[in-house]
Order: C-alpha cells, then structure tokens, then sequence
C-alpha cells in the first residue's frame, strides 16, 4: 500500500511536467502548426545551465532565472532559423527535420561544453531527503513541489490565455491566421511571443524535472520530449485540460509499470500508448477530428 | 556539369569503376577496403530511407532501427545457429523487412509529424530492447565474437574470406540491389509509391491502394537496410546498442537529405560525403553532431534538392529511357473498342439510385437518381453548390453515401475505397490538376495506366522481357493520347513548369489512359484557352467514340452544347432537369435556379 501511494505521487509528479512540457509544445502548435523536435534538447539547456552555475558557485534562483531567460532565447532563434524559412515547404518534412537539428545542436554543444557525463543537479527546491507522511506512506516533499509548480504554471497558463489580451491573439491566430492577420492582430509577434513562452515552459519543465531525477545529461531530454508528444497525444493535440489529463495518467501509469512490472516495462509504455493512441483515436481523446478536405 | 553526370551515371563508367575497385581491393591497404566497405553499407541506408522518405514521402526518423535488427539478427543467426553469410544476412533483410511491416500497420494510419513522433519512438524502442533484452543481445555489453572479415574470422563453405573478398560479395550484393531497385522505381510500382507521396487522394483515383503501398514501402525499406545491418555485423565483429542510437538515425537522415531526397544517384553521393568527410576532417569528426544538426537545420533552406539536385540530376519514373524509346513495334492504341451499342440488355453502364449524402446534418445530395450509358456524354451543371462536385466524389469513392445505391455493371459499387472503384474502371479527374509537379508529363499520363499493369514487383525489379513489353505498350498508349491531347512536345518537360491549360489537358489524358469504362471530369475546361478546350473537345469524343461514358461538370455552355448529348441540372443537391441543351434553356425550373424567380406582385 505505501509502495503504490509512493508510486502513484511520483507519478503524479513527472506526470504534471509531461503537462508542462505538453502545454509547450502546444503553444507553438496552435499559432504555427508546428511541433518543436528540439524541445527536449530545450529542457535539458534549462536544467543543465542551473545546474552548472549552481556548481559554480552561482545562486540558485538567479541561476534558474537565467536559464529560464536562454531557454527562452533558444526558442526565438529556433523560430527564426528553423520554423520560419520553413513554412513554405508543404507538409511538415521542413520542420520536423530543421527543429530535430536544432535539437541535436543543442546536444552536441552541451555535450562539448559539459562533456557527456552526468551532472548532478542541486536541491533546488528543498532536499531530496526531506519527506511528509501521506496515508502511512513517505513521500519526498520535492515531488509534492514539484507537483504543486507544474499544475500552478499548467492552471496560471490556462488563464492567460483565456483572460489576456495576448491570450485572445494566441487563440485567434490558431483559429485562422490569415483572417487574424487581416483583423489587425500582430501575427508575428503572438508567434514569436508564444516561442518565448513555450522556451520559459520547456526551461522550467527542465528544471522541475531534474529535480527529481537528481542528475542531468545531454541525452536527457528526448525521452521526455516523447512522453510529453503522448500525454499530448493522449489528451488531444491543442487541449490544454487534455495535456494535463493525459499527462498525469502517463505519468501513472508509468511509475505503475516500473514499480510493478520492471523499469524497461516503463519504457515502453510510452511508445505502447502512442501507438494506441494515434492508430485508435488519431485526434486524441480531448481533440477534434480533423475533417479531410477533397 | 550535365557532362559530369552523364560520365558519373554512365552504366559503363560504373562498370568499370566497379570491377577497377573489385580487383583494387587485394593490393590496397585493408583500412581503405574497409572505408569502401562501410561506403557499400552507407549508400544502402541511404537508399533504403530513400524509399520511405524519399519516394513514398514516410519521414523516418528512426531507421536506425532497422539497422538494428538486421545487424542483431544477422550475427545471432550466424553465432548462434551456424548459417552461412548469405543464407543469414538475407534472413536478417527478411526479418527486418518483417518488422517494417509490422511498423506500416499503425505508421500507416498517421500523417506528418505524428508518423515523424512514432517513427522517433520505433527508433528508441529498437535501441532500448537492444540495451535490456540481455539474454539475445548482451544487453550493454552487446554480442561480441561475431564471425567477421576484419578478423578473418568469417568463412564460407570452409573459405576465409578476408577483407578485399567480404568487400566484393558486399559490392556485388549492392550492385544487385541497386540494379533491381532502380528498374522497380521505374516501374508502376515506383509511381505508385511517388503518387502517395504527393496526393494519397488522388493516388487512391489512380487505382493505388494507399494502405497497401505504405506497407510495401515500409517492407522494402526495413528489408534493405537490414541487409545492410547483417553486412556491418560482419564487417565490425562487435555489435552494441550505442551503434544503433538517434545519431545513427540521424547520420542516415542527413546523408540522404543532402545526397537528395527522391534521386538514386544523390543517394550515392550523400553516403559516400558522409562516410569519409569524418574520416578525413578530424574537426567534423570532433564536433559531428553540432554539424549534423547544423545541416538539418538549414539544409531545406540552402540546398532544397541536395545534392542532386545541385548536379542537375534527376531520377526519372518510367522505363521510357531503359527502353530506348517506345519503338516502332508498338500499335497507337489508346483505349480499347467497347460496344457502344446502347440499347445494350444489361441496362445503363451506372446506375446512382437514391443516393443522399450528409454531412453532419448538411445535406449535399438529397435522393440523386441517374443513369449514364455508354459512349454516351453527360453535363452535370447547376449553381456553385448544388452537389455536382460532391456527386463525383461519392461515385469515384471519395465520400461514403449517407444512403442509396451505385451500381456499376449491375454491382453496387457505393461506399467502396477508391482505389477499388478506379481499378473496376471508374477515372476522374479533379477541378485543381493533381499531377505530380515533379514528373514529366508522359510520367504523369503513364501514371493513369497503372490500374492495367499486371506484372507483379519482382518481374519490375528484374525488367522480364514480360515488364519490359507491358511498359512498352503503356507507353505507346500514352504516346497516343499525348498526339490526340496535342501534348508530344511536351513529352519531356517537367509538368510543374508547364501553363495552366496544359497541366489540366495532361490530367484528361491521364484519367483516359487508364481505358475507364466511365469518366468523371471535373470543370476540365476551366483555364483553357479556345485553342486547349478545342483539344479537350477532341480527347472527350475519343473517349465517347470508344464507348466510354462521360461525365462532364462545367459551365461554359457553349463548351457543353458542342460536346454533349444530354444534361443533367442540378440544385440544392437534386435532379431538376434532364434532357438536351435547348429544352434546358428554356425550362422554368432552371431559370429559376440560376436566375432566381421573378417578383410578380405589383406592391
């Protein structure tokens, strides 16, 4: 009973970061129609400058805060080198092969930076030794925090775009760029804005998520980058309510398997749900059908 | 330049270039046959993403998987069961071909970056089972002690084979595999896979199985890049899961985007770039995966064609060149003689009885009945709207009729896929030309005769004297329709660069050069000039003169009233009128239609 409470919480845990991630990834998607391949290589930047700053002799917060700031930026320039040259290439052949490269840049230059090594991550938000009792069971406050922080940022997003100025652009643009355009709403910048944006999620998803684990390396984010498209998938590309849903189940489901079942079991239970996923309900459970058009 | 290609893709420069390396490899330094050993590999990774991505436009992004399993299968096969190296390095090519289709099964059902996603995730599972599955594949460890060439470890039938000979068997097998894999690209085969690339719609009006040609493709592509995966098993001795990781995947990708996605020779280029430019750049070799993501990132942008496309090289989709011509053998046929007999006892050619079509509560046709005879041309006409479009796309199989029934030749036929019903003999065109703006235009009209095609993939691959006389008389076919469209000299251009008017001509003509029973076109005379409509006029009669049924929406009734025999007016997805030009013109009911009624009251 306390192992399946312990699970469960972790769980819940790297679940509400998948949502982080998610909501990302969803950001760009509603005002390009473009997915970021790189986006993993994005969090594993977030979290490995915290945690060579930190190392460093840096503070922790400013530490974060400025690899919040660079993850932002490295989703600018990712827009502007590799999302925009793009969009004239039809289908998406064009920016999934140019944001995958960003993404192995960014791995390739950290790793020649940073080495290949793990690096250990600091104890951020308190110690990976301090613990609550929950239902009999112990469980590390940091997953709590962690928990607490993604849902927060997850809800505080929601309401942004629902209530802000910048919001109501997001969603028009999504709905009909060219009519937005023509609406007068500065289409260039909500895209660029909602890169910078989707950065600061991926940069803190980063960080959240190397809280957990402990270490970060510069393979770090891929996997990530894959459960968050399914906790994604799952909820419906372009549902933010969905990317929580589908992200904490995941998130679940996994710690289930793994702790249950075996750790390589938990592997591939994100590629088993993708596969499901898409091959029964290619729009999710939250999304839309899109119609085909003749 | 083009004298620089021409020498480089001249069938005899590579003969022997081929045998000069072949004999070479005995008096070189077994570094430098090895080098061209992983060359020989490289290039059928490269082909073998070609096809998928390339040709049939499924991005990968996890080949190294296949890689992988035909690298894994190959040395456990040998290590394990003792098989000789060819008997397990085409098993291997057969298991990885196994898993490729395995993988077309859900990849088939998604499109574009989801297809992109699951292939990512293949590519990481692959990699993954190769770390943990510990009892077949040492796990981290990986299978050491393969039999293999480097350490004069591997023998055939009791013969050692040290590195220059493994070097020939691989040069020979690629040679092979190259040979069988151009001629099947250019065959039916091969269009089909490029017309799925470019429109799964209009593929599937072509009579192409789209479910059936990704799966196909994705068997071909996991097929030969095993092959390759049980080459290198045997070339390095020493398998483990870091060789099979995203980079792997990655370096497949990046030498056959630069090499130029679509062309064999680009292929080539590509791999042989990318094998050595490590080697010989120590700096490329330091920082190899800033540079590979560097080049994905802007190479779309910087060298859209690769390299291929720099040297002006073109891969072409028809054995037209092969052939040296269409020859004089061939007779002009261009479509077959049917009885035009219409008071033919078996009733009308189709049949549309009843048929209601929804969409989400819209209804577009509601209760459609018609029938249409052979050699016979119908206008379907009627406001923007009134459901003619949508008629079409319910009898060509686009749409699935809410109710009512098609029978076609006495079989209802409504509701089927439309691949299906192109194959029974149903051609349509569409009111945007869907050719291939990449072909030219005697590829494209060749493209409609696919549905006649009988020979099978291996007899493309091998050019039978039985592929090659098939090909020869499809050809003539569509040398015959391009002489009736007023297309031959335009034969050899590409079509995307050709007008408007000639795109859509070229179309009509691909749709006849299927020998449709019934053809459906869609405004074909919309952006003809007098000139083209008068060519339209005349492949239209051909069409009714061989005893085709015909079709035809458009609006220009001065086109129509030359053309046609009969008309059907459509409004608000009902049948208002049918009979001929002139009783239209004069029926109350379509001049309300079109012009609205006339206010009678005096206020």
């Amino acid at each position: 009973m306390d192992f399946l409470i312990q699970m469960i919480a972790s769980g819940l845990s790297v679940g509400a970061v998948y949502a982080l991630v998610g909501l990302g990834l969803n950001l760009t998607f509603w005002t390009t129609r473009v997915l970021n391949f790189g986006q993993g290589s994005v969090l594993m930047a977030g979290a490995m400058i915290t945690a060579v700053l930190v190392a460093r002799g840096c503070n922790v917060f400013l530490a974060v805060a400025l690899s919040l700031v660079v993850s932002a930026l490295i989703l600018w320039v990712i827009e502007f080198v590799g999302v925009r040259p793009m969009l004239r290439i039809r289908g998406s052949m064009g920016w999934v092969v140019s944001t995958l490269g960003a993404g192995i840049f960014l791995q390739g230059s950290a790793s020649w930076l940073f080495g290949t090594q793990a690096v250990a991550f600091p104890d951020v938000l308190f110690k990976s030794s301090d613990t609550i009792e929950l239902l009999g069971a112990y469980i590390s406050v940091q997953y709590i925090a962690v928990f607490v922080i993604s849902v927060v940022i997850v809800g505080l997003m929601e309401l942004f775009l629902r209530r802000s100025t910048w919001g109501y652009g997001v969603r028009a643009v999504a709905h009909d760029r060219e009519l937005a355009a023509l609406m007068g709403i500065p289409v260039r910048r909500v895209v660029v804005g909602s890169f910078l944006v989707s950065g600061l999620l991926a940069g803190a998803a980063g960080v959240l998520v190397a809280q957990v684990s402990g270490t970060v390396d510069p393979n770090f984010g891929l996997h990530l980058l894959i459960l968050s498209f399914v906790a994604t998938v799952v909820g419906g590309m372009g549902s933010a309510v969905g990317s929580l849903v589908g992200g904490l189940t995941l998130g679940v489901i996994e710690k289930l398997v793994g702790g249950y079942v075996s750790p390589a079991a938990a592997e591939m239970v994100a590629f088993v749900l993708l596969v499901a996923v898409l091959t029964i309900r290619p729009q999710g459970l939250f999304g839309k059908a899109d119609t085909v058009k003749v | 330049m083009s004298k620089l290609v021409d020498l480089i893709t001249n069938t005899w420069t590579l003969a022997v270039l081929c045998v000069v390396l072949a004999l070479a490899a005995g008096f070189v330094e077994t570094g430098t046959v090895q080098m061209w050993s992983f060359v020989a590999i490289n290039i059928l990774l490269a082909q073998s993403i070609n096809l998928l991505t390339g040709i049939t436009g499924q991005i990968s992004l996890g080949h190294a998987g296949f890689f992988a399993i035909g690298a894994y299968a190959s040395a456990l096969l040998m290590k394990g069961a003792g098989l000789p190296l060819p008997v397990s390095v085409v098993v291997a090519a057969a298991i990885s071909a196994g898993a490729g289709y395995l993988l077309s099964i859900p990849a088939g059902r998604v499109r574009e970056f989801y297809l992109a996603m699951m292939s990512l995730a293949f590519g990481l599972i692959v990699y993954e089972l190769a770390r943990e599955w510990r009892g077949l594949t040492g796990g981290v460890m990986g299978v050491r002690g393969v039999p293999s060439a480097q350490i004069g470890t591997l023998s055939l039938f009791g013969w050692v084979l040290d590195s220059a000979w493994y070097f020939r068997i691989l040069l020979l097998s690629l040679i092979g595999t190259m040979i069988a894999f151009r001629n099947f690209v250019k065959s039916h085969y091969g269009r089909a896979f490029y017309a799925v690339h470019v429109s799964e719609i209009a593929a599937g009006t072509l009579g192409v199985s789209q479910a059936a040609t990704k799966r196909a493709a994705y068997a071909l592509s996991g097929g030969i890049a095993g092959l390759a995966g049980g080459f290198y098993a045997h070339l390095v001795g020493y398998l483990t899961p870091e060789s099979f990781g995203l980079m792997r995947s990655v370096e497949i990708l990046v030498m056959s985007i630069v090499g130029g996605l679509g062309s064999l020779t680009g292929q080539v280029l590509g791999a042989i770039v990318f094998t050595y430019l490590p080697q010989r750049l120590q700096a490329f070799s330091d920082y190899q995966f800033m540079a590979y993501g560097l080049i994905l990132i802007f190479v779309f942008t910087l060298l859209p064609n690769g390299l291929a496309g720099l040297l002006k090289t073109r891969t072409r989709y028809s054995k037209f060149d092969q052939l040296g011509g269409i020859g004089k053998a061939s007779p002009a046929v261009a479509l077959t003689q049917r009885h035009s007999d219409k008071a033919a006892s078996h009733g009308p050619l189709i049949r549309v009885e009843q048929v209601t079509m929804e969409f989400s509560g819209l209804r577009a046709l509601s209760g459609v009945s018609l029938d249409l005879q052979p050699s016979c041309i119908t206008a379907l006409v009627g406001p923007n709207g009134s459901g003619k479009s949508t008629l079409v796309n319910v009898i060509s199989g686009l749409y699935k009729p809410t109710s009512g029934r098609i029978l076609f030749k006495g079989k209802d036929i409504g509701g089927q896929p439309s691949h299906r019903i192109a194959a029974a003999g149903i051609t349509r065109t569409f009111q945007d030309p869907r050719n291939v703006p990449s072909f030219t235009v005697r590829e494209n009209i060749l493209m409609g005769a696919n549905r006649l095609y009988v020979h099978g993939p291996l007899a493309a691959a091998l050019n039978t004297p039985h592929a090659k006389a098939e090909e020869r008389e499809m050809l003539g076919r569509v040398e015959a329709l391009m002489a009736t469209a007023g297309l031959t000299h335009h034969a050899e251009d590409i079509i995307g660069d050709l007008p408007y008017g000639i795109q859509r001509l070229a179309e009509v003509a691909r749709a006849l050069a299927s020998d449709p029973e019934l053809l459906l076109l869609d405004e074909p005379a919309a952006g003809l000039s007098e000139h083209e409509a008068e060519r339209l006029v005349q492949l239209i009669r051909m069409a009714a003169d061989h005893g085709v049924a015909v079709l035809v929406i458009d609006h220009h009734m001065d086109f129509l009233a030359r053309l046609v025999n009969d008309v059907v007016v459509f409004e608000a997805g009902e049948v208002i009128y049918r009979g001929d030009m002139d009783g239209m013109r004069s029926n109350q009911a379509v001049i309300e239609a079109y012009l609205g009624k006339e206010e009678v009251s005096h206020a």
